[in-house]
């Protein structure tokens, strides 16, 4: 067996954010469906600017959030299987060489569409488990007559096996495509840096600036995770705060919770990864006697400014996302709150950003700190 | 001077332990050049590993001087080893995303050594500065580790089976580099090998059967890389 069962239960990110994307759809699209089928039975002028701005708020809200969870587990997906391959080139090379063609050994990648599959039917279930309350929650000032929770099947496979089927095959054709690398490239482990960092552009950085330097470049997809984490951290968060005011306070806890999870896995997957693909570079360093702190520093450190930067684009994106909802959506819905960017509010998210991001790096240069030297030797 | 007395090293837990040095004593004087030989097994590269502070006995002392650094704390022998240790592994270990220019610095940054470019070219390597490891042979690659532990200007040279996997000629050329270089820094070089015509390159040839030194011995004469059989 060249993929296993074993490795798709890394895939946990991946699983974590089908299952957020799926719950967000579900909720939203099954209660739109189930809406809709109602249209006519609203007779009052308040039920009708309600129903308007609850199915446009319904389709951005499955749009934005559902696109952006979507293009991340493609993202983590690609990634996933990129380093699946980096890191067990040898073992692929072997079998290229002893005559498995590339696309026979892709087929077995189909496994890593399987943890999607899992996070759907997850996400599904516990959606469907709230929509009852969902439903309440969103007639709450019974502007529209009872609404019945239907089960769709379309619906379900629209958001369980399409996703299950297209992650397969995304994942089959990926690896297809990184496995046609010669098999001499793939024994010797050789990797893309080779051509594209350009040959003496750091004349004379001091090896542990260097080090920094390449570790990012090395891992690009590993910034996009980082920002996105910060990302989701700083959208997700602020705009909870302002929902409470907006909308209610279940949905700002559901959105605090989904941007927490997805913050947390993505950065936690990043920093987990960052420290793994480089274990022996830890090592080598830690037997020539650089210190724990500066090993930590090189390796981790470079991330910090992208994370920042995340933060910044989240707080623009939920500043003008929630800005769009207010003036066009619930425009002709009289008793909206104005929405105004909340500074202190920001600075408070700032502050926790820096302070969790702070935590969870310390307990990562921890780990490196347990690395042992003998353990990468032995290989 | 290092001095290395009873070390006892065990892996495994109380069940299940195998006992892989069996109270070791040996003593290294500066500038000299010894060969540890022993079959496969024997625990050469655990001897290694514990009297260069990469690891701890379970007892006894390793005594550089006067500093016992088995009584270190990690952050105090990771400082030593930075000022006093070079390595050089069979399997190479260069940084696999950095040239050899910059696996070299990785070294010589350490020892604030702004002349690593000479040790570069101690090696031969001046055309491969720019090259990765990947886009190296395997003489190559050894030669490029060479350089990155001696560009740190360590006073002791450890090197575990440093030709354990290249074939006789490259590894006699890199033989050769370590011998011309020890002559021109007298640093204390430390080398583990089952090879035994490498042992005739010694000043001071150890061996070691499961664990304990059955035999020391000192060569009269020490032949270079390109006299001894292979
Ligand atoms: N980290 C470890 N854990 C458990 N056993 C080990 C470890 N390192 C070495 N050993 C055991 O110690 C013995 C000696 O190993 P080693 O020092 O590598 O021998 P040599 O270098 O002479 O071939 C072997 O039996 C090996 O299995
Ligand atoms: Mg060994």
């Amino acid at each position: 067996m060249i993929v296993g069962m074993k490795d798709t239960v890394k895939l946990i990110g991946i699983l974590v954010i089908a299952g957020c994307a799926v719950f967000v759809w579900t909720l939203f699209l099954n209660y739109n469906i189930d809406l809709a089928a109602m249209k006519d039975e609203i007779t009052t002028q308040a039920g009708m600017a309600m129903y308007q701005a609850q199915v446009s708020t319904g389709k951005v809200v499955a749009a934005v959030s559902g696109g952006c969870l979507v293009l991340t587990s493609v993202v983590m997906l690609l990634f996933y299987i990129k380093n699946y391959i980096d890191t067990h080139s040898k073992e692929l090379g072997i079998l290229k060489a002893l005559g498995y063609s590339g696309l026979k050994i892709a087929k077995h990648f189909w496994v890593f569409g399987l943890s999607v599959f899992v996070g759907c039917v997850l996400g599904y279930v516990s959606a469907f488990c709230y929509l009852p309350s969902f439903y309440e929650l969103q007639n709450a000032e019974h502007l529209f007559p009872e609404i019945k929770v239907q089960f769709h099947l379309f619906l379900a496979f629209l958001l369980i096996g399409i996703p299950a089927i297209g992650f397969s095959v995304l994942a089959v054709l990926y690896a297809f495509l990184r496995l046609r690398h010669p098999v001499l490239d793939l024994l010797k482990e050789k990797r893309e840096y080779r051509t594209k960092v350009p040959r003496r552009e750091t004349k004379d950085k001091p090896f542990l600036k260097d080090l920094a330097g390449s570790t990012i470049r090395e891992r690009k997809t590993l910034v996009f995770f980082v920002a996105f984490s910060a990302f989701c951290f700083s959208a997700m968060v602020q705009m909870s705060m302002s929902m409470k005011d907006l909308s209610s306070k279940t949905m700002a806890v559901m959105v605090i919770t989904i941007g927490l999870v997805l913050a947390f896995t993505t950065l936690f997957l990043s920093l987990s990864s960052v420290v793994k693909g480089n274990t022996k570079t830890i090592a080598m360093m830690r037997v020539f006697g650089y210190k724990y702190s500066d090993c930590s520093r090189a390796v981790l450190g470079g991330y910090r400014l992208f994370s920042y930067i995340g933060f910044v684009i989240g707080t623009v994106y939920q500043y003008a996302l929630l800005k769009i909802m207010v003036t066009i959506v619930f425009a002709d819905v009289g008793s909206v709150p104005e929405y105004n960017f909340d500074f202190k509010m920001c600075a408070v998210t700032f502050v926790l950003f820096i302070l969790t991001y702070e935590i969870v790096m310390y307990g990562y240069s921890q780990r490196i700190k347990r690395l042992s030297i003998k353990s990468v030797m032995l290989e | 001077m290092i001095a290395i007395s009873d070390i006892v090293k065990s892996y495994g837990n109380a069940g299940n332990k195998n006992q892989v040095l069996k109270g070791i004593s040996l003593q290294i004087t500066d500038g000299d050049f010894v060969v540890i030989l022993g079959a496969s097994g024997s625990g050469k590269s655990t001897f290694l590993n514990v009297i260069s502070g990469l690891e701890r006995p379970d007892s006894g002392s390793v005594v550089y001087g006067t500093n016992d650094i088995t009584k270190l704390s990690d952050e105090k022998l990771t400082q030593f080893r930075k000022d006093n240790i070079g390595f050089i592994f069979q399997q190479y270990y260069l940084l696999p995303n950095m040239t050899v220019e910059k696996n070299v610095r990785m070294g010589a940054d350490l020892a604030g050594n702004r002349e690593y470019r000479e040790m570069i070219n101690a090696v031969g390597l001046e055309n491969k500065k720019g090259k990765y490891p990947s886009e190296l042979s395997g003489g190559e690659q050894q030669r490029a580790s060479v350089a990155r532990a001696l560009a740190k200007k360590p006073k002791v040279l450890f090197l575990d089976e440093p030709t354990g996997a290249l074939d006789e000629q490259t590894g006699r050329q890199v033989l050769d580099y370590i011998c011309r270089l020890h002559k021109e820094y007298g640093f204390t070089i430390v080398m583990v090998t089952h090879n035994q015509n490498i042992a005739e390159m010694a000043n001071t040839v150890v061996k070691m059967n499961s664990g304990k030194i059955s035999e020391v011995s000192a060569n009269e004469k020490q032949k270079t890389a390109y006299e001894i059989g292979w």
